[in-house]
């Protein structure tokens, strides 16, 4: 992941368990942090883009929840949507099912990012070699 | 020979200790005044930190202070009388506990509060990998955590014991009134012919160092904290001990300033 974000740099978003939400924050200002630090967006233009993405995901109700009230599905979109905040993101995914523990397929993740596949440039999955079953045909 | 080298060992690990906090201090400082420091997230969080320490606390601030600052001036202006020094009461009043004790009954209330909480909240930042997530997204930790929580400090502080004397002030004009017989004339003139403007000026750097060192400390021994849960009160308790010693160095040296 470490090496990814270094020959990527200001491009790699990364969405991995090892990154978790900050927890003194609710989803929107975790989403919202991104484009207010790195483009200087106001909170009102952040505000929009963050609830249209949350709303195609179907996850509008997480807004104002914070970390710990989330479920894992809900933690990754929450995840997922921060990374694509990045401008022209290339979106890492580490070891998904550590995040989703309870998931047989990946049928999920796929749907998420084809949600908002316009939000960034490209979408990448790292996971173990022994995971591979979970991710059908799609798997190289 | 077992205790000398165990007394060098702990005199050179504090002086390590004051070297590190002093060289993050300037780093600090010097981030203070550097523009691209500021964007809409660090103002967002300023706000956030103002209205938590600011704001929040106004009752519980209003109610103490109401409380404290009725005692301490009824208890001095009652010494004064009985010791016949009742002309002194102005330079008491003005010199000692509106720019001593106030800005010191502030610094107390807001360590307990806040200090200790921003100690806690970093240390579980830190704990939970979440000062790595910021790394990964490339936000800086001293722009995003650390500047609006130290402007945060010192606009609290100055404004904090500003409304604190205010209501010392205020209290006085009842006790005057009670136990010198003064009317509220008297009583503002009394204030004014004693009131140093360098010493209220002394006072509000005072205040405005007070509110960065509580801040930057708590903060600097957050982010010492390691992976395992069982460091954060170690991380808090030894940082509220450096912030007490902290505020103890500060006023010794305005004392000293003063004097000279």
């Amino acid at each position: 992941m470490e090496a990814f974000a270094k020959v990527h740099f200001g491009q790699a978003a990364p969405v991995s368990a090892d990154l978790p939400l900050l927890s003194n924050q609710d989803v929107m200002m975790n989403i919202s942090l991104i484009k207010e630090y790195h483009e200087n967006w106001s909170k009102e233009r952040t505000a929009a883009i963050v609830l249209s993405g949350l709303q195609r995901l179907g996850m509008s109700h997480i807004a104002y929840k914070r970390n710990p009230a989330l479920t894992s599905e809900e933690r990754f979109c929450a995840m997922l949507l921060r990374a694509a905040m990045i401008q022209s993101a290339l979106i890492v995914i580490d070891r998904p099912f550590k995040i989703l523990p309870h998931l047989q397929d990946a049928a999920f993740l796929f749907d998420a990012c084809e949600r908002i596949s316009d939000l960034f440039s490209r979408c990448y999955i790292f996971d173990y070699r022994w995971m591979k079953d979970k991710y059908g045909a799609v798997c190289l | 020979m077992h205790w000398l080298e165990s007394a060098g060992h702990s005199i050179l690990s504090a002086s390590r200790t004051f070297g590190d906090t002093l060289l993050f201090s300037a780093k600090v400082a010097l981030r203070l005044f550097q523009p691209r420091a500021y964007n809409k997230a660090t103002r967002d969080v300023l706000v956030n930190q103002i209205y938590f320490t600011s704001v929040q606390i106004l009752p519980v601030f209003l109610t103490a202070s109401i409380a404290f600052a009725s005692l301490l001036v009824g208890i001095v202006f009652q010494s004064l009388k009985d010791l016949g020094l009742t002309e002194y009461f102005g330079h008491v009043l003005m010199g000692l506990i509106v720019t001593e004790l106030s800005p010191l009954f502030t610094v107390l209330l807001i360590t307990l509060r806040s200090s200790s909480a921003i100690n806690a909240e970093v240390a579980v930042m830190k704990s939970n990998r979440e000062l790595k997530t910021l790394e990964m997204f490339h936000i800086d930790l001293v722009d995003y955590l650390v500047v609006p929580r130290i402007i945060n400090g010192m606009l609290s502080l100055v404004l904090l014991s500003s409304l604190f004397s205010t209501v010392l002030m205020a209290s006085g004009i009842l006790f005057s009134g009670v136990i010198f017989d003064m009317s509220v004339d008297v009583y503002t003139n009394i204030l004014l012919n004693s009131t140093s403007f360098s010493a209220i000026f002394i006072a509000l750097v005072k205040c405005a160092v007070y509110g960065f060192f509580i801040t930057l400390i708590p903060i600097r021994s957050g982010l010492r904290a390691t992976r395992e849960l069982t460091s954060i009160p170690i991380t808090v308790s030894r940082g509220m001990v450096n912030v007490f010693s902290a505020i103890l160095i500060i006023e010794v040296l305005s004392l000293l300033t003063k004097l000279l």
